[in-house]
């Protein structure tokens, strides 16, 4: 949910008028919680446990690192209202990374770790000549968060734990065409966000050994993106060009929101676990997407555009079962409530709610162990009318249908000390 | 180990490859065109100017090109239409009767000029005066828009024969040499000749904008019943073997910028505004018969007068309620001419005068001319007539069971809120509006895209049919030099 929060909020930063990528990330912190639906609030898998409820840290029997890459096939289609033409998305594969590493004493009550992720990092590159350009053409989001983590079991039972979260890359690039009377021109805006702080605090309750609970919060941080070059291009007439100034610098800001959620472990065997998992993420705290110029563009120092998310939820459930000693698989699924309302959906963002199935396995050999997991993630078909964006006041973006599907194939390689 | 890895992954990496390629959406099944109870496989389009791509203040290639007729065949040839044929200026001629076009700026105000170079003008016709045009000279011609024609002329014969009375050259040039057709003959040929199944058929507007664009100096207006039998005959003449069509109203005239790009009540205000300069005082003296060094009676101001065709009041002050015409925007404050002592517009007024001293002042001010100003009463007549013979309209296209794009409503409705499409803003402004060309009275190709697809939403709601729209931002606005 935080990924795919902070990944919504991502392409959201991207969007000005222009645009952001979307909703297309999905959580993709550890390849075992992957293949599982994504849980990992009441779980103490592995080290990926830093990511999904550091308090449950403590309890990750294992210390070991691990590292993990994504490969997302988002795949678009959309028709503008009225329109027959279906337009696709210039395809692109992202490929977010991640790595996690644990430390501690065997015995001892603390555990200490690193985590190294990057929850948005989205490229959306929309059809040449597409009814929605002059919102957005292509839009590239990357971060990378790095995490240290602490955790610490009070009891046998109960263990707690926190990890400061340090934005250290953020990266924006937005495109759209300008709309002059008789061609288009081009803006690109591309910048870095300023280096932020947020935590990621937990509780983890392990009460029997067939029932664990934990609850997570992750606070909301501002990214910041200051003097992000503006470059105009394709605006030729002398008449248009003095109102798009060269040398123009942007800033804007973008609340990268805060997630509450609370999961359960169920484990009926010793083979057997099950996860399920809520989360509640805060959007309504991302009313607008505001740009602010160092100059006048086209008659204006700000590009404001209204966004007016709602707070929305995650459900989340999946399981493991060690086969053999060696093979373990896995299941699970997961509904994703859209923040999104009617009449607000944006290019960058062609969001829906999402109903999300994987599957995934591991093998271990030794110390070494190999993770694989595989996610589809559906967005439901949505569409927004002119009327809708009229009774809104949100015409700076295009009415239509989109509907979106991702494949996910994950890969994960761990090593235990 | 590896093979066995493999051996155990291999499935799963079968189902995802199959994810994969089963991942792009199709949505375009959910959008299938189809023509309901329509049939579009032959389509002929009936009109004046608008019809036939007439834009800038002329008829030339890129118009045609951009006609609605040629945007909606387009469109419902994703519906099962076929080729439609417009009379097309030749490549050598591309320019057609000339246009308007943005020659520069001056202090930011655009300076607009006649286009001259590769014209489809071939000679003068035998009445001195009106151009004679390059002759299309094919036979499939679909568009019959001819610029200029009212429904008081479909009757008329040699309205397209070059002759010493006159004629329209645009009508000329579709016709064989030296055809004295009328136009509903014209029409019957090509129904008879092509067999329509589909047809639009604007017509009226100019029953009206000829008065309202002379400001009610030239060409009357139609009356009611002699429109209303000629439309018939019009539309009787489409629909005689079945075809099915559009009809479309006629917009008033104060919803396009020729009439509202000035505003009379700021140029009023302005004019009203300006303090009389000390040393016209004098001047301004002697001219009401005061003696020398008196000052001006209390009150005296500046005025914004106008000629009228009011036979009582042939010269009055202006109110808010007068629709200054585009072109009178140079005359207002130029220079005055001697023996006038103002400028353009421009006269003056006291307050409480008697009848004798107004009548003086209205006599001596520079007013604009009666053809620049489409006055109160005149704009009324206008309204009131594009009303009855929209009403005429719509009761002729439902005794036929006909779609109605009321265009009438629709421009209402862009004059004051613009209209918004794929995230472009378009309004009636002009010049930046990018609906109206620079005639201030005929759309651009954007604004003839825009209408193409108001037209198709009411095809497609009235014949149950599935003909998609255009994106109008592939169409231009205005073109800047």
């Amino acid at each position: 949910m935080k990924f795919k929060s902070l990944l919504l909020a991502g392409s959201a930063l991207l969007s000005a008028t222009a645009a952001s990528a979307g909703g297309y990330q999905v959580t993709l912190a550890g390849i075992k919680n992957n293949g599982m639906g994504g849980v990992g609030v009441g779980l103490s898998l592995d080290q990926a446990a830093m990511f999904y409820n550091p308090g449950a840290l403590a309890m990750v029997r294992e210390r070991g690192v691990q590292v993990g890459a994504n490969f997302t096939f988002a795949r678009n289609s959309f028709v503008a209202e009225g329109s027959n033409q279906q337009r696709e998305l210039r395809n692109s594969v992202v490929t977010p990374v991640s790595l996690f590493a644990g430390f501690g004493p065997q015995e001892g009550k603390f555990r200490a770790g690193i985590a190294v992720y990057t929850p948005f990092g989205s490229k959306l590159q929309y059809a040449d000549g597409w009814e929605g350009r002059t919102a957005l053409t292509d839009i590239d989001l990357k971060s990378v968060f790095v995490q240290p983590t602490v955790s610490y079991a009070i009891t046998d039972q109960l263990s707690i734990g926190a990890g400061l979260v340090v934005l250290a890359h953020g990266s924006v690039n937005l495109q759209r065409d300008i709309p002059l009377p008789d061609s288009y021109g081009h803006i690109e805006l591309d910048g870095k966000a300023e280096t932020k702080l947020g935590f990621n605090a937990g509780i983890f309750f392990k009460p029997s050994e067939k029932l664990s609970v934990g609850i997570n919060y992750r606070s909301k941080i501002d990214a910041h993106v200051k003097d992000g070059d503006v470059t105009f291009s394709g605006i030729d007439s002398p008449v248009f060009a003095p109102r798009f100034p060269s040398g123009t610098k942007f800033s804007a800001t973008l609340p990268l929101i805060a997630t509450t959620s609370i999961g359960f472990g169920i484990m009926p065997t010793e083979n057997l676990t099950i996860g399920i998992d809520a989360s509640l993420a805060n959007w309504s705290a991302y009313r607008t997407l505001r740009f602010d110029f160092t100059q006048d563009i086209n008659g204006s120092k700000v590009s404001e555009s209204k966004r007016e998310y709602q707070d929305a939820l995650t459900f989340r459930v999946g399981g493991q079962y060690k086969l053999t000693s060696g093979l373990t698989l896995r299941a699970g699924g997961s509904y994703d409530e859209s923040p999104v309302k009617d009449g607000f959906v944006t290019p960058e963002t062609p969001d829906n709610d999402r109903l999300g199935g994987t599957i995934g396995a591991s093998y271990n050999f030794g110390k070494f162990g190999v993770d694989l997991s595989a996610q589809y993630v559906g967005i439901k078909k949505r569409t927004q009318t002119q009327q809708d964006l009229l009774t809104n006041g949100t015409t700076d973006r295009i009415a239509g249908t989109y509907k979106t599907n991702i494949v996910i194939p994950g890969i994960g390689l761990n090593y235990t000390f | 180990m590896t093979t066995t890895l493999f051996r155990k992954t291999a499935p799963m990496l079968a189902l995802l490859g199959l994810g994969l390629s089963a991942c792009q959406p199709d949505l375009e099944k959910d959008f299938e065109p189809s023509s309901g109870t329509a049939d579009f496989t032959t389509y002929v389009a009936v009109g004046n100017s608008l019809t036939s791509g007439f834009s800038d203040g002329g008829l030339y290639l890129e118009g045609q090109q951009n006609s609605f007729p040629s945007i909606l065949a387009q469109q419902f040839a994703k519906a099962g239409g076929g080729e439609f044929q417009q009379p097309l200026f030749p490549d050598n001629g591309f320019n057609g009767g000339g246009y308007l076009k943005i020659t520069g700026f001056n202090n930011g105000s655009p300076t607009i000029g006649p286009e001259t170079a590769n014209l489809a003008i071939v000679g003068l016709g035998a009445d001195g005066k009106t151009p004679l045009l390059s002759r299309y000279d094919g036979t499939g011609n679909q568009n019959l828009g001819v610029p200029g024609i009212r429904v008081a002329d479909v009757l008329t014969p040699g309205y397209g024969l070059n002759n010493p009375l006159g004629f329209n050259q645009y009508f000329e040039r579709l016709l064989p040499a030296s055809s004295p057709s009328t136009y509903l003959q014209y029409v019957q040929e090509r129904v008879a000749t092509l067999k329509p199944t589909f047809f639009t058929n604007w017509l009226g507007n100019n029953d009206v904008l000829g008065y309202a664009s002379s400001g009610g100096t030239a060409a009357p207006l139609t009356e009611v019943g002699e429109f209303t039998t000629k439309y018939d005959q019009v539309l009787d003449a489409l629909t005689t073997s079945g075809a099915k069509g559009l009809v479309v109203t006629i917009p008033n005239v104060s919803n396009v910028p020729l009439f509202t790009t000035v505003p009379t009540a700021g140029v009023i205000a302005q004019v009203q505004g300006t303090p009389i300069p000390p040393e016209l005082v004098p001047v301004i003296g002697a001219s009401l018969g005061l003696p020398a060094g008196a000052p001006l009676p209390e009150g005296t101001r500046f005025g914004l007068y106008i000629k009228t065709s009011d036979a009582k009041k042939p010269i009055r002050e202006a109110t808010a309620k007068d629709l200054i015409l585009l072109p009178a925007s140079s005359f207002i404050n130029s220079a005055p001419v001697s023996p006038n002592l103002f400028p353009g517009g421009i006269g003056l007024v006291i307050p409480g005068a008697s009848a004798e001293v107004a009548g003086a002042l209205a006599a001596i001010s520079n007013a604009l001319p009666n053809n620049l100003v489409l006055d109160e009463a005149e704009a009324k007549n206008v309204a009131t007539r594009t009303g009855e013979l929209n009403a005429a309209i719509k009761a002729s296209a439902s005794a036929r069971g006909l779609a109605v794009f009321d265009a009438n409503a629709f421009f209402a409705t862009v004059a004051s809120n613009g209209i918004v499409a794929n995230g472009v803003n378009n309004t009636a402004g002009f010049v930046s509006g990018n609906l109206f060309s620079l005639d201030g009275v005929h759309p651009t190709p954007r604004g003839y895209a825009i209408i193409a697809n108001e037209m198709i939403k009411v095809i497609n709601s009235t014949y149950g049919a599935k003909v998609p729209t255009v994106n109008p931002n592939d169409y231009r606005g205005v073109k800047f030099p």
